[in-house]
């Protein structure tokens, strides 16, 4: 017996004293994040670097005599002639449910003072999309609580759907919203104690943004009560370069394990622009030659490769992407929103006009559109708000040409004031999402013609008071229409019966 | 002066022209000397520096520096020598190199490449 303790001894001494190999390299030039580094013959692209105390870089350029490195940490440390060491990993973040909740940064180093994270698993953060064999087409809805969007611009799990507008428009908002509205959604499903709910987790990276806005967004989201199902990743503005350029990379990946182990997640990329600017800083340091704009000619790549990680896999969950992106005075055909425009499966454009004409949230509806959303849309917000897309684009047309007369025959006041009503009716005040059904019964009231009677500008407060009506007296109705999700006979019936109630006691202030 | 993009490759050329079979060969270098001092090329110290600075890197890479906290034997260099050629497949010649920072053990640099078996170097991986 004790022979074979000694086996074992010996073979723990061989192991101890056995010669670490490492791959090593000197420190040539470093300035702006980035360091210059002769030796690192062994170097892979993408791998991490060991920088002396404790400092981790990314070897992002393998030139012929030697190797640029972004770093991702403290670089005052660092001067000309340190050594550096390969680590033969690539860089990974941690993973899993534990991050739920929690305020973390590029590295997924949590950043909110919360204590470590425990997580077991990690992840790479660059990965290959998942291929065609095992996608599965989009077809179930995510709803983000925002009427004008849920009926006319419907998005899926899965998909990728573009925010686009200027500085502003209500961007941020729209994300939020959808956020919360999950967190909502999530609640309402897991205490049903429905075993065929799937809820949806929601990952928010921001990038490049103010810290005060990060700030507020987690304290909308906490307000909310929608943090619990929430992961943030931060990298703002004061962050290096290099993290701000991998922070929707560590999102997607956060992402992916969700998707991985059967569950759906939602990611929200805050925002694009500034990551293509981070990743156009970056390049130029690297000496990668520039293209249009000064951007690196694989900028489009950049975001290609991270938004073809959204996907919805056969047998698996679902990674549905929202990126946004800032224009600058609405030029939508500038280059990096040109390009996320190509990849994604339609966008969301918000005007700043009609911000400013108090039309919140302003989505374009002309400029709008949503690839597969529609076949991922519930049968009741079809049936209730198909033909609302054409109403409004009728209604933009004329009224537009109105402006130049004002004697109008009977047919075109009717599509102006229906028009209207339903601009009125799509006014949303933000962290406020809507539920569903609560959508479809206010939609099916427009369609029957209930707000015709009412001056447009009371539709608001019309409104209002019928979703009060609706969620204090009718919540047996509103059950039934999120459960059945489609517009039966008796669901019909319950929802005019309602609607003649609430028009008998309902007074315009 | 920093060697410009021309110069770079003229020392990259000169370089190639100074290896023979994998090895440095210094009677090719003794020429490639001779034909800057004839010939008096552009920005001649940038170009000598950059051909320098690859020479260093490639006899580098042939050269096992065999750094030690406590004495260390001849036979223990051929050792290395051996260890090294083989692995390499080129002849590496060990030299020796006192560093009492190790506190005991070696560490073994061969080009980019290093072979840690020092208490420093284990104490410090147990700090990462």
């Amino acid at each position: 017996m004790s022979n074979v303790i000694e086996q074992i001894e010996q073979q723990i001494a061989k192991l101890s004293t056995k010669a670490i190999r490492k791959n090593t390299g000197v420190i040539r030039t470093i300035a702006d994040g980035v360091a210059k580094i002769e030796g690192l013959s062994d170097v892979m692209y993408n791998e991490m670097v060991q920088f002396p105390g404790g400092v981790i870089g990314i070897a992002l350029n393998l030139e012929e005599d030697e190797v640029g490195c972004v770093i991702l940490g403290d670089v005052s440390g660092l001067k000309q002639g340190d050594e550096v060491a390969t680590t033969g990993k690539l860089l990974s973040i941690p993973v899993g449910k534990a991050l739920l909740g929690r305020v973390v940064d590029a590295l997924g180093r949590p950043v909110d003072g919360k204590g470590p994270i425990d997580s077991k698993e990690t992840y790479p953060v660059e990965k290959i999309a998942p291929g065609i064999i095992v996608r599965k087409s989009v077809s179930q809805p995510l709803f983000t609580g925002i009427m004008a969007i849920d009926s006319m611009i419907p998005i899926g799990r899965g998909q990728r759907e573009l925010i686009i507008g200027d500085r502003g428009t209500g961007k941020t908002t729209i994300c939020v919203d959808t956020i919360i509205n999950q967190a909502r959604i999530n609640k309402v499903g897991l205490a049903s104690g429905d075993k065929n709910f799937r809820p949806v987790y929601s990952i928010y990276v921001a990038v490049g943004q103010k810290q005060s806005n990060v700030v507020r967004t987690i304290a909308a989201l906490e307000a909310a009560d929608a943090l619990q199902y929430t992961i943030i990743v931060a990298a703002p503005a004061a962050d290096n370069p290099a993290n701000q350029y991998l922070a929707p990379f560590s999102g997607a990946a956060l992402g992916e394990w969700f998707m991985e182990n059967g569950m759906d997640a939602l990611i929200v990329y805050d925002d694009l622009s500034k990551h293509a600017v981070a990743y156009r800083q970056i390049s130029l340091i690297l000496k990668r030659p520039s293209g249009r704009e000064a951007y690196p000619g694989d900028v489009f790549y950049l975001h290609s490769r991270l938004l073809e990680r959204a996907a919805r896999l056969d047998g698996k969950g679902s990674l549905t992407a929202l990126p946004v992106i800032e224009t600058q005075a609405g030029d939508v055909s500038a280059y990096i929103p040109t390009n996320v425009i190509s990849i994604t499966d339609g966008q969301i454009f918000l005007e700043t006009d009609l911000f400013n004409q108090g039309i919140r949230p302003a989505v374009s509806v002309g400029l709008s559109v949503s690839r597969v959303g529609s076949s991922a849309q519930i049968k009741v917000t079809k049936q209730v708000g198909g033909k609302l897309k054409g109403e409004l684009a009728q209604f933009r047309e004329l009224a537009a040409f109105a402006q130049f007369g004002s004697d109008l025959d009977a047919k075109t006041k009717a599509t102006l004031d229906r028009g209207s009503r339903i601009v009125e009716l799509f006014k949303q005040p933000q962290l406020n999402p809507i539920a569903i059904e609560v959508q479809a019964a206010v939609l099916y009231i427009l369609q029957k013609n209930y707000f015709d009677a009412i001056e447009v500008k009371h539709i608001v407060s019309a409104a209002n008071s019928f979703k009060d009506f609706l969620t204090s007296r009718k919540t047996d109705l509103l059950t039934k229409i999120r459960n059945e999700a489609k517009l039966t006979d008796e669901i019909e019936a319950g929802l005019k019966a309602a609607a003649d109630e609430w028009k008998s006691t309902f007074v315009a202030k | 002066m920093a060697a410009d993009k021309q110069t770079k490759l003229l020392a990259k050329q000169l370089f190639k022209l100074s290896v023979v079979d994998g090895v440095v060969s210094p009677e090719q270098v003794a020429g490639v000397l001779g034909w800057v001092e004839q010939r008096s090329p552009r920005r001649p110290v940038a170009l000598l520096k950059a051909y320098h600075h690859r020479i260093a890197i490639e006899l580098a890479k042939s050269r096992a520096e065999v750094e030690h906290a406590g004495p260390v034997t001849d036979a223990a260099l051929k050792l290395i020598e051996g260890a090294m050629s083989q692995r390499y497949k080129r002849v590496v010649t060990a030299s020796a190199k006192p560093n009492p920072s190790l506190l005991a053990g070696l560490r073994v640099r061969v080009g980019s490449d290093v072979y840690e078996t020092s208490v420093a170097g284990q104490l410090a991986k147990l700090s990462v």
